[in-house]
């Protein structure tokens, strides 16, 4: 084993290197060990086989959903002899995308090379798409998802009788041609969606003679059903650099997680807590925005999210929003959400969104203003948050916070009154409770230093004593001497000389 | 074409932006216009910045949606994003104070370069309530407007001065192009990809320009 490791360490073998198809070229590991002709081969049938794939199930989906809106329309409806037909019939009225499809032939090929051009990052992650493509329930799931959406249309098109039908099958044939677009650039995609949105609404306005609110009605749901259908294929396109900006601008807002009320001037006092809960509420729709499909639902997020604000800022300041208080607070919203996919979300609304609405609409207003909090992020620098450039570097580059300049000074000290001000009120009031905790902490060595000094005063108390009892002991010797014979006079010393008569008598006893 | 019943029953629907320096008025002049109310505290509206106004003009009706901007200075950058497709612009300057004249001036020929003639502009000199301290003279403003191809305008969104007559002017001459517009569109034939191009190229490009903007105002 180690022999053939070492082999393999110095000496390659040369049929290990070539294509796997064995045509004698050399294969490379990036293409599964093919050269580069067999692997375009391969991959070229690989996809033709998902189209077919693709096709056959819009073909069986909209079998379904013919015999669906036929049994609905009941016995005057002719039966379905033509369900077949509906491809080629409704074509017709699509000549001009046809045109347009062979004109745009010449761009879909320069799409194509730069698919693989070598340099193109796109052509692995093509390849893990098709990996997952097959995966049954991601599939299954968003089928779901599409038949839900495809019965809700088919539902509010019996409404409209004869025009529902024309408008079932216009839309019908648009994603199927759709689905054999999916090498166009998001550009061209855009301009197909536009497109079909404007003639759509131009033959409904003759239709409807004019009355352009049944209009805007019809294509609400025409967008709702064809953009849930190709949200896979159309939202983040990897033709596109949209992905890249994503995470350039997640980075971006994550670089700016200290950037706070007072550098934006967000007239917004989140201790108030009914301000609060409007600006966690305007977090979660600007974040729930990813999770709807059709542009129209995320415009509403958009929507929502605004409303939160104004309320916010009209409880602070109890006068109506200005966008001189809006935008900035919009822009502090969207730094504590950092919504998901912010940049592939805008591109996606603004490609495939029904202009009017996105252009004068009150929607199209917010939408407007989070493009250009956007854009504020992005270039955001120290002068626009009224900072020094050198704090502006150093807070980006993650060396201090700006809630606490004195980096020496250790968190359990920080001066509550400044802390309380530049942070939310979850901050203050860990910052309360840290200090709470340090005065305790303190207190308790307190207590504990007080024990001991006792302890030590008890133990020298003690100790002191007895060494007293023992100096003393020293001192005065306990001496147990016998009782000397009691001799009354025997103190007296001038006894001697007293005269003879005089002279005690001595008695023994 | 759309419209088919005629011209009469017609709907215009314009945006207008309001632009101008943060403290010149421009969320009082819209308030006072749609609510007739200034500093009251029974305005009833959640928000001052987009707001919207039905109109019936010699028989026509129009449906005004007013864009108001964030007028920092930081924010300046951002000004392409807001007023792209737009039908007419109100420069809001304070007449007491020279400074913001000059950021009218500036709109202007950001606005000029950015849009062409299509769009209507409004130079609007606000507060005249406060006449005694003026600081921008008559005579250099309404030169000024004349001078760029916009119509000069005194109000007062204190006394309610002006407003209206500002706003009705506006909507005519957004009308007087709209229908210039049509009947230009009228000759040529391919109307409604045009009208279309002209909603969706922007889409993009906006954000390139604002960047461009924000080197050149930053450095």
């Amino acid at each position: 084993m180690s022999q053939r490791k070492e082999r393999r360490g110095i000496h390659v073998d040369q049929s290990e290197l070539h294509c796997n198809k064995g045509c004698g070229y050399y294969g490379n590991a990036a293409w599964q060990g093919l050269c580069s002709k067999c692997w375009r081969e391969e991959y070229q049938r690989a996809r033709q086989k998902q189209i077919q794939e693709d096709w056959a199930l819009a073909e069986k989906l909209q079998r379904e959903e013919e015999v669906a809106y036929a049994s609905i329309q009941g016995a005057q409806s002719q039966p379905l002899s033509q369900p077949q037909a509906p491809p080629q019939a409704s074509l017709a009225p699509f000549s001009k995308f046809e045109e347009k499809k062979t004109n745009e032939k010449t761009r879909k090929v320069t799409t194509v090379k730069k698919f693989f051009s070598p340099s193109s990052r796109t052509a692995p992650k093509k390849e893990n798409q098709e990996g997952k493509t097959p995966s049954p329930s991601i599939s299954r799931q968003s089928s779901i998802e599409t038949d839900r959406v495809s019965r809700d249309f088919v539902d509010f098109l019996k409404t409209l009788h004869k025009p529902g039908r024309e408008v079932h099958k216009q839309s019908r044939a648009f994603i199927e041609i759709m689905a054999n677009k999916k090498d166009l650039s998001a550009d061209e995609l855009s301009e197909c969606v536009q497109d079909f949105y404007q003639n759509l609404s131009d033959r409904l306005m003759t239709h409807f003679k004019g009355s352009s609110e049944r209009v805007e009605r019809v294509m609400d749901e025409v967008e709702k059903y064809i953009m849930t259908r190709l949200y896979k294929s159309v939202f983040c396109p990897e033709t596109t650099d949209d992905e890249e900006k994503d995470l350039a601008t997640q980075n971006r807002i994550r670089a700016l997680h200290w950037v706070d009320i007072q550098m934006l001037c967000v007239p917004v006092d989140e201790e108030i807590p009914e301000v609060s809960d409007n600006v966690v509420k305007a977090i979660t729709d600007v974040i729930e925005m990813d999770s709807k499909r059709v542009p129209r639902d995320k415009l509403a997020c958009i929507t929502r999210c605004s409303k939160h604000i104004f309320s916010a800022i009209k409880i602070t300041k109890s006068e109506p929003a200005s966008a001189d208080d809006f935008l900035p607070t919009l822009i502090y919203i969207v730094l504590k959400a950092n919504p998901p996919r912010l940049q592939s979300n805008i591109q996606y609304i603004t490609r495939f969104c029904n202009p009017s609405r996105l252009m004068t609409g009150e929607d199209g207003y917010y939408f407007t203003n989070l493009c250009c909090a956007v854009a504020f992020i992005e270039k955001l620098d120290a002068q626009s948050l009224n900072l020094d450039p050198e704090d502006f570097e150093r807070y980006m580059s993650g060396q201090t916070s700006p809630r606490r300049p004195e980096a020496d000074g250790g968190w359990p000290q920080v001066d509550p009154p400044t802390g309380s001000a530049a942070s939310s009120p979850a901050l203050t009031q860990v910052y309360q409770n840290l200090d709470l905790l340090s005065g305790m902490g303190s207190r308790q060595d307190r207590v504990l230093e007080g024990v001991q000094s006792l302890q030590r005063d008890l133990i020298t108390w003690q100790e002191s004593v007895e060494r007293e009892v023992q100096e003393i002991l020293e001192k005065y010797p306990l001496e147990i001497r016998l009782p000397a014979p009691s001799a009354i006079d025997s103190d007296n010393v001038e006894n001697d000389r007293l005269p003879p008569p005089l002279t005690p008598q001595v008695f023994a006893g | 074409m759309a419209a088919g019943g005629g011209a009469g029953n017609k709907t215009y629907s314009f945006k207008v932006v309001l632009l101008g320096e943060g403290c010149v008025g421009k969320t009082s002049l819209v308030l006072r216009y749609c609510e007739n109310k200034f500093n009251d505290k029974h305005i009833t509206t959640l928000q001052a910045s987009f707001l919207t106004k039905k109109l019936n003009i010699t028989g026509k009706r129009v449906n005004l949606a007013i864009w108001d901007t964030a007028g920092q200075e930081r924010f300046h950058a951002l000004g392409p994003i807001y007023y792209r497709d737009s039908n007419g612009a109100i420069l809001v300057y304070d007449i007491t104070d020279e400074d913001s004249f000059q950021k009218v001036k500036n709109w202007v020929k950001e606005l000029r370069k950015m849009l062409g003639n299509e769009i209507c502009l409004c130079i609007v000199g606000n507060k005249v309530d406060l006449e005694k301290e003026r600081h921008v003279s008559v005579e250099e403003a309404e030169g000024y407007a004349e001078s760029v191809g916009a119509k000069h305008y005194h109000t007062s969104a204190k006394l309610n001065k002006g407003i209206e007559e500002l706003f009705l002017d506006l909507c005519k001459r957004m009308m007087e192009t709209a229908q210039a517009e049509e009947r230009a569109k009228g000759n040529g034939a391919s109307q409604s990809t045009t009208s279309r191009r002209g909603v969706q190229i922007v889409d993009d490009d906006p954000q390139a320009a604002t960047a461009a903007g924000g080197c050149c105002s930053s450095a």
